[in-house]
């Protein structure tokens, strides 16, 4: 058939998108992935730090660092202390890029990260047919913002998760809180009953000597 | 069907063949390093893991030992679904019966100076669900090819895109219904600790006027 060698070239376009990949590990101090990426691939990364801290501390401090270096060892990108980012960029070089996170807080970690390399539409001599080549374009870029879409979908549902565990972290500390301050108003109280009678015996014991 | 068409396919089975998708990890010399990801019930798991030092395309023409190392896999109900040990690749799949977290650990067999004090570092390719399904039997099955073919890939992530979706809006469900449950909780016991300040000190005040008047001081 004649057209089946531009449709098996669509089929080696399509074929080569890389999907999305999300992980989720425990970062103790410092914890570094690596990705191999080809030349012109754009590279979307994501991190969430899903549960941080013991149950009462890490409040404020709970950011990783991210440093993102080339295969020449050259930075690509470094992000401070955040809870949650999303970036793309273009690799240049082809090679393996690292991933390292940095954790600052005395605490574990759990980090959720997700990498997702896509083609670029590179050109095969098999498919000049005119005919199809706009349609392999537009199926192309539709699977490529599919792909982006599940990214950024995989994003939102680790955010979600790190939303859900703030909010049952806050639920269990309004009970404590509540439970702590009763406690403290009332030995509070004893307290200072307790501290009057001192005074007051030792001064009508001081006044009836 | 000429030789032209089997180069063709052979070009193709070799580029679409995943080649280094997936990420590598640095495995330290002692202990167990371990990834996990939150999988939903009924999903098919497919995953590949290799072994190696170094960046294995890089060969500088002295042998290497490869690394061993052992593997777990573990549902979230802590059932043991791959262990494997002195393994140098290999590979696991499971449909999932339990929503939840499941993990793989990995770790070096043997000790650092076995491979020269260099880094053993894991490639894994982990693929869930649509990315797993097998579309050469779908394909036979439903005999359609080539372009039909992508198109059903695509209407099948964005199926699983919708689904997804729909799973984030149950759960933005609950969290909100947690999240007033909590501003209820946090207005109720306010109230709570406010009364309970005012009744301590009526007891503090109503005791204190007895004590100074058994004490002929009022």
């Amino acid at each position: 058939m004649r057209s089946s060698l531009p449709l098996v070239a669509v089929i080696v376009i399509l074929g080569s998108f890389g999907g999305a990949f999300g992980i989720r590990f425990i970062i103790d101090r410092e914890e570094c992935f690596s990705h191999k990426v080809e030349y012109g691939q754009t590279v979307h990364f994501s991190f969430v730090v899903i549960k941080s801290g013991g149950s009462w501390g890490g409040y404020g401090e709970e950011g990783v660092d991210l440093v993102v270096k080339g295969p020449n060892g050259e930075q690509v990108h470094d992000i401070r202390d955040k809870t949650s980012d999303k970036h793309e960029f273009v690799a240049y070089h082809k090679g393996v890029y690292r991933f390292c996170f940095t954790n600052k807080s005395p605490y574990h970690e759990t980090l959720d990260f997700d990498v997702h390399a896509a083609h670029f539409l590179y050109h095969d001599e098999h498919a000049k047919d005119e005919h199809f080549k706009p349609l392999f374009e537009h199926i192309g870029n539709l699977e490529e913002a599919l792909y982006n879409i599940q990214f950024e979908q995989h994003w939102l549902e680790a955010q979600t998760d790190r939303q859900a565990i703030v909010n049952e972290k806050m639920g269990r500390g309004a009970i404590h809180k509540v439970l702590v301050e009763s406690t403290a108003l009332i030995l509070a109280s004893g307290l200072q009953v307790y501290i009057l009678r001192r005074l007051f015996e030792r001064k009508l014991g001081a006044s009836r000597v | 069907m000429g030789s032209s068409f089997w180069t063709v396919l052979f070009v193709v089975a070799v580029v679409v063949v995943p080649a280094a998708r997936g990420v590598w990890i640095d495995l330290p010399s002692s202990g167990t390093k371990c990834v996990s990801e939150e999988i939903h019930n009924h999903v098919v798991v497919m995953a590949d893991y290799y072994a190696f030092i170094g960046d294995p395309d890089v060969h500088n023409g002295t042998i290497v030992s490869i690394p061993t190392m052992t593997v777990k896999v573990t549902s979230p109900y802590g059932n043991e679904l791959h262990h494997k040990e002195n393994v140098t690749h290999g590979q696991f799949a499971f449909t999932t019966t339990e929503s939840g977290n499941y993990l793989a650990c990995f770790s070096v067999d043997g000790d650092q100076h076995k491979h020269g004090g260099k880094v053993v570092t894991v490639g894994i390719d982990w693929k869930t669900g649509i990315a797993a399904k097998d579309w050469d039997s779908v394909a036979k099955k439903e005999k359609i090819e080539g372009l039909e073919l992508e198109l059903a890939k695509l209407e099948g992530i964005v199926q699983s895109i919708h689904e997804n979706l729909n799973y984030l809006i149950n759960r933005e469900f609950e969290m909100r219904e947690v999240s007033e449950k909590t501003n209820a909780r946090v207005a109720w016991y306010s109230i709570t600790a406010l009364g309970v300040c005012v009744v301590v000190s009526l007891l503090q005040i109503w005791y204190l006027r007895r004590y100074f008047q058994k004490k002929k001081l009022i």
